[in-house]
């Protein structure tokens, strides 16, 4: 039981490093060259914040470390600084999330909306601190808003195609790795 | 239950939490370390990107060419109009390739008249376009030629019909070209016919705002916009695009490289060129300019 529950658990991870990998090659695609007047949402953090509060052991901070650390390097972000306030943000949440376990949905959409938007003023107040040249106000908020939007679908999916869901306070034990 | 779960998470949660720590102060030193020793951790990037990138090279030319493909497919729609275009297109290219040829010709022969020696040393390199920046924020793109091929820092690069962007970033297989639509690009330029020296600044737009303008009314919206070769950086000449003004007034440029479809870039090789810096020495007469000081002092007595 607790041998398979390892190999679960480790496919899990092994399927949130997939999808980073699979959404940062999307992101990309040399396929608008063109300046866009609209930003997408951010898909990575929409998906590790939702796991991140689901199942808070498929997404250890290393991994989340790494991954945004890959992302900072690869979009040309001052590296460090964002992938620091995700992991700040994803812990702040997880440590809410036993208590949020019993909220209903509304309640944990609105803790990620602050979560999401501290760590966006966050950015932009060390940004202008350290004067480094940043994204126009409007994008980065659009970006943010766009996350916010996309979260519920994230949830919605990962749960239904993925299996990603609460806990139910029974199965805790049983499904504990290390138990 | 509850408290059993705290009473567990004790020790592994409190371990679990300075992990946690160390690895946002590790992020956040890494930053700082940015902000200060910028060069070594851009360096550090161009060697991630470089080994990442590529390897995800063969996957991302067919799903690109795919998405390309299917974007295609909606124009065959209106194939028939769009063909009835291209021959009223080709009608006016005709003609203007009669221009070109007799202009060319003329080029040639007042070349010719003025013994002109152009630049020997401007090659280029050209490369493939293996992915854009990745965000809505930084307008950039990678290309498959790095330190390798001998590409440096600072070049100019452009497609088949204008100025692109400058290479910022080397890898050793991978190069990052800003382009002008970015908001760090600054490109000085001059405006032809007048010759008005300006400033190319991208701020995320398709069309970049021209600044500094000495008198702008020496301008007019359809202007040839050059690069100037000031500061150094790219040689002189460049064609960049067109002046245009937008409905607030304001300078633009509608550059002429295809931003759409960036697909090859050549890099300009731009070895730096000689500068003058300091004036020139005294003009002294021919023969004793070398020892001048010692012909003064022997030369003086003989001379009294």
């Amino acid at each position: 039981m607790a041998e398979r529950n390892a190999t679960y658990l480790w496919s899990m991870r092994a399927l949130f490093l997939g999808l980073c990998l699979l959404l940062i090659f999307l992101r990309l695609l040399p396929l608008d060259t063109l300046p866009r007047g609209w930003a997408g949402p951010d898909l990575i953090l929409a998906i590790t914040l939702a796991w991140g509060l689901r199942r808070p052991e498929f997404v250890p901070p290393v991994l989340v470390a790494g991954v945004f650390l890959l992302c900072d390097l690869l979009f040309h972000r001052p590296p460090g600084l964002w992938a620091g306030l995700v992991l700040i943000g994803s812990q702040t949440l997880r440590a809410r999330a036993p208590d949020l376990r019993d909220l209903t949905f509304p309640v944990e959409w609105l803790s990620v909306a602050t979560t999401l938007l501290a760590m966006t003023l966050g950015y932009r107040l060390v940004l202008s601190v350290l004067m480094i040249d940043q994204a126009p106000l409007g994008l980065s908020l659009m970006e943010m808003v766009m996350t916010l939007l996309a979260y519920p679908v994230v949830v919605v999916l990962s749960q239904w195609l993925l299996g990603v869901r609460k806990v139910a306070p029974g199965e805790l034990d049983a499904m504990r790795p290390n138990g | 239950m509850a408290k059993d779960r705290t009473q567990d998470g004790d020790y592994s949660g409190q371990l679990k939490r300075l992990l946690g720590v160390v690895l946002v102060l590790c992020l956040f030193g890494l930053f700082l370390v940015w902000r200060i020793d910028s060069p070594r951790i851009e360096r550090f990037r161009a060697q991630v990107i470089d080994r990442v990138v590529p390897s995800f090279d063969w996957a991302m030319a067919p799903v690109t060419g795919m998405v390309n493909l299917v974007q295609d497919f909606r124009s065959y729609q209106r194939i028939y109009q769009q063909n009835q275009e291209l021959r009223r297109e080709l009608q006016q290219m005709k003609a203007w390739k009669e221009a070109a040829l007799q202009l060319e010709q003329e080029n040639a022969r007042l070349l010719d008249l003025n013994n002109v020696q152009l630049d020997p040393r401007l090659t280029f390199v050209t490369g493939v376009v293996l992915a854009d920046s990745g965000s809505p924020f930084r307008q950039s793109v990678l290309i498959n030629v790095g330190a390798r091929d001998g590409i440096v820092d600072g070049w100019a690069a452009m497609d088949g019909l204008g100025l692109v962007g400058r290479i910022s970033g080397v890898g050793d297989k991978t190069a990052r070209v800003i382009l002008l639509t970015d908001t760090s690009s600054r490109i000085p330029v001059t405006i032809e016919p007048s010759g008005q020296q300006a400033l190319v600044s991208g701020d995320n737009t398709p069309a970049p705002t021209v600044s500094f303008v000495e008198t702008p009314d020496r301008v007019r919206p359809g202007d040839r916009v050059v690069t100037s070769g000031d500061g150094g950086v790219f040689p002189a000449g460049l064609h960049v695009g067109q002046l245009t003004k937008d409905p607030g007034g304001r300078l633009r440029v509608r550059l002429s490289a295809d931003y759409e479809r960036l697909e090859f870039l050549r890099v300009l090789r731009n070895w730096q060129d000689e500068r003058i810096i300091d004036p020139g020495g005294l003009i002294l007469p021919d023969g004793p300019a070398e020892a001048g000081e010692t012909a003064t002092e022997e030369g003086a007595p003989a001379d009294g």
